[in-house]
């Protein structure tokens, strides 16, 4: 299906859309611009309605099993208050007086976005972004959405009908990369949710001129040093569990501050029983606990398959596995409840964490308050942008930046005026 | 040696107490192969200190060293060089993730009694030949899709006549043409000779719906056919849908009840399972299912709803002995099914899961941008 101007079109139209799409922009961006307080207006009403309930049902029809959990969880961030908190931290004080003249915040114009899959209402709050700072946008929504995208657009613009020119959707299967191209041409900035395999794709496509923005894969840990409290590992391990390590927040190898493998052996018997709780509270039906198991045995089969003679050591849970290893790199684990556990002593924290530079996101640290300063510092000069409780990782924090950047920064761009010339 | 040829030549489609000694026989020679020639096979079983000579009787098929279809997806086991093979099928992997399945020759000679005798025994076989109009997709050089394989099969059991493709390979992608089926099989409905639809269920729900909308009723010449087959999703116990199509199948073609057959069967799993008059599906002699609990993996009894697990000895060319679908079910004995058949029933109830694991009749529906059945 294909959103736009404020309508559901069937597939075949995209020729037709894509045909007119160039003569729409321009008319669009020619026309008053997007002030921010109608979106904020259009937004508080959808979360109202969200509130009542009214919109439980579409969610229940277009969103994966789990949504409404997740949606209550990042609500708050959507809420005017917090919007609005949102552009005065990150685009205030870019405009004003200056000794030339003065600064004036515009938006970029026209945004690509190539909306991530691994998160419901993702694709909609990318839009969302960049109609706050008054861009029009362009949404390739990723394989496998089920229609969330398209039903929250159009629920946006029923309610604000001068948004309808700022939202386009795709759902395009084949044909892909002509229509990603003609899409390219016309964005002033392209914003790439994905893997390397995504964004190099995108480079590949874009037009020089365009701007990327790139919310790359990003790879998170838990950092753990002594005394660990049973409270802060269950979080830890319904953390887990939660995110299925399908996050870039995500925890996917918990590091222990130690220096030989005695205590890493230990930790994994403390801790596999707290996974296999959190394990065993979560996955309520029995498809979800059938899934789990496949992964944990999957990830059984490609220990004894893939990494055989490495000297890892699989510790089996009941739908949840920890697999320890002896090296000391960042990495994705068998995701699912599949954790990894590896031994870094803190010396070896910068060392270790800069082979991922670029790609580091969220630490969720559990040591004793004494040590939190210390670890907290190391952790961020070794590159990590976020610093939480291990329960918080994958949680929204208000006003919080994005991969250690304001995303409404980079979707603007600022105008200098000379003054009497 | 040749376990396996007689297992699948010897025996009779629906006995299995009858088959036993032979079944696991095949199935210890089968492993043992796999052993020999599958390094990551022979691997799993180390790990698991399993060896073929535990398997001595029925409830020891569950130590068999159990493979999760994802397994498959993400690596490329094989017991045999490609040079070797017969021929190599692949699933339905929308998004570049699909099992690649080898099949030796032996494993087609083993096939086609399988084949035929379940053909005979359901009465798919015919002489009189006959016109197929295929609601799915045409088996080209383009793709190895095991269902392409199986629908091309299906329309073998009656000498084919001609045959209509409704998903045509074109420019590098998948076009559905519904119209033109539509039009074709009105056509061959006013001839004399039996018409035979095989279909995606989801195709042929839009198919008479579209039949439907255009207001054409046929009526189809006696001994016309539907075969349904392509991923088990449709396989799903969903019985309203199902009397819904038939009754919609009777109204629109005029093709009673008894002559819409069914079928599943898996890349990773081989097996023609067909449906028994009463729509159910029994497990033929060349394989075994467990059922295992959802949590623990641990085999449960009859009755129980937990993971499917199929076993059977077919091929030596990829160490399927064992695999673990992602669907849930339960098995009941045949005696409650009422056909005739004693051999235990099998009945899907869903996939499990949350991931987007796409089978082919679903990718088929996502073509049509129409969703999937209701």
């Amino acid at each position: 299906m294909i959103f736009a101007g404020g309508r559901l079109l069937p597939d075949q139209e995209l020729d037709s859309v894509l045909g007119h799409l160039e003569e729409e922009l321009s008319q669009s961006l020619s026309g008053p611009p997007l002030e921010a307080e109608i979106v904020l207006t259009a937004l508080d009403a959808l979360g109202r309605e969200l509130d009542s309930g009214a919109l439980d049902g579409l969610i229940a029809q277009y969103a994966p099993p789990g949504a409404r959990e997740e949606l209550n969880r990042v609500r708050p961030q959507i809420s005017r208050a917090a919007l609005e908190q949102r552009l005065a931290l990150e685009l205030g004080g870019l405009s004003g007086p200056r000794p030339f003249g003065r600064a004036e915040v515009r938006p970029l114009g026209v945004l690509l976005h190539i909306a991530p899959g691994n998160m419901a209402g993702l694709p909609a709050f990318t839009a969302v972004e960049g109609l706050l700072t008054g861009n029009v946008n362009l949404v390739k929504l990723p394989h496998g959405d089920r229609g969330l995208t398209l039903a929250v657009f159009q629920k946006l613009t029923e309610i604000e009908p001068r948004l309808s020119p700022y939202l386009y959707a795709f759902d395009l299967s084949s044909q892909y990369f002509g229509t990603i191209r003609a899409l390219a041409a016309l964005a002033d900035g392209i914003v790439t949710w994905g893997g390397d395999g995504a964004i190099t794709a995108l480079r590949k496509l874009a037009p020089p001129g365009a701007k990327l923005i790139e919310w790359g894969h990003r790879l998170s840990f838990a950092y753990v040093s002594q005394e660990a409290s049973r409270e802060e590992l269950t979080a830890l391990a319904e953390h887990i569990v939660r995110t299925g390590g399908l996050l870039c927040s995500a925890c996917q190898v918990i590091f222990l501050d130690e220096e030989s493998m005695k205590p890493t052996v230990d930790f994994c018997r403390v801790f596999l029983p707290l996974l296999e709780q959190a394990a065993a509270g979560h996955y309520k039906t029995a498809g979800q606990a059938a899934q789990a198991a496949l992964c944990a045995r999957e990830t059984v089969l490609e220990q004894a398959v893939d990494r055989s003679g490495c000297g890892d050591r699989l510790f089996p849970g009941r739908c949840c596995s920890l697999t320890l290893r002896q090296d000391r790199e960042l990495e994705l684990s068998h995701l699912h409840g599949n954790v990894l556990v590896k031994l870094l002593p803190r010396g070896e924290i910068i060392s270790a964490l800069r082979r991922q530079r670029g790609r580091l996101q969220t630490a969720g640290l559990i040591c004793p308050d004494r040590e939190r300063e210390t670890l907290t510092t190391l952790l961020a000069r070794a590159g990590v942008n976020r610093v939480t409780a291990p329960g918080h990782m994958s949680d929204s924090l208000p006003l919080e930046a994005h991969d250690g950047e304001y995303p409404l920064r980079r979707y603007v761009r600022v105008v200098d005026i000379e003054n009497n010339f | 040696m040749l376990s396996r040829q007689k297992l699948f030549w010897l025996s009779s489609p629906y006995d299995i107490s009858g088959t036993e000694a032979r079944f696991l026989r095949a199935v210890r020679e089968n492993c043992a192969y796999h052993i020999r020639h599958c390094p990551q096979y022979r691997m799993i079983c180390e790990m698991e200190g399993f060896s073929p000579d535990q398997v001595q009787a029925a409830e020891d098929l569950a130590r068999l060293p159990l493979l999760p279809t994802l397994f498959f997806k993400r690596h490329h086991v094989a017991s045999m060089p490609r040079w070797r093979l017969a021929l190599e099928v692949t699933s339905s992997g929308t998004s570049g993730n699909f099992s690649r399945v080898g099949f030796d020759w032996g494993s087609v000679l083993a096939e086609i009694p399988m084949v035929l005798r379940l053909g005979f025994y359901h009465r798919l076989v015919s002489l009189r030949p006959a016109h197929y109009v295929v609601l799915g997709y045409r088996p080209g050089r383009q793709d190895r899709m095991g269902v392409a394989r199986t629908m091309f099969g299906l329309t073998h059991f009656a000498p084919p006549l001609g045959r209509f493709y409704a998903l045509e390979w074109r420019a590098g992608a998948y076009v559905p043409n519904l119209d033109g089926a539509v039009k074709r099989l009105a056509r061959w409905a006013r001839g004399p000779l039996p018409v035979r639809i095989v279909a995606f269920p989801s195709y042929l729900w839009f198919g008479l719906k579209r039949l439907e909308e255009l207001g054409l009723a046929v009526r189809l010449p006696k001994g016309s056919k539907i075969l349904l087959a392509g991923g088990w999703k449709q396989h799903y116990a969903q019985e309203v849908d199902k009397s819904t199509l038939y009754t919609l199948a009777r109204r629109v073609l005029g093709v009673e009840e008894e002559n819409i057959h069914e079928f599943f069967g898996a890349v990773e799993h081989p097996i023609f399972f067909n449906t028994c008059k009463k729509h159910h599906f029994h497990i033929p002699a060349y394989a075994r299912v467990i059922i295992r609990d959802v949590r623990t993996l641990k085999p449960l009894p009859m009755g129980e709803v937990g993971l499917v697990n199929l076993i059977t000895p077919l091929l030596n060319a990829t160490p399927v002995t064992s695999v673990m679908t992602d669907d849930l079910g339960y098995l009941t004995p045949g005696e409650d099914c009422g056909c005739g058949l004693t051999s235990p029933v099998l009945t899907i109830l869903g996939r499990a899961g949350l991931s987007g694991i796409t089978t082919c009749a679903a990718g088929a529906a996502q073509l049509l941008g129409k969703g999937e059945m209701p």
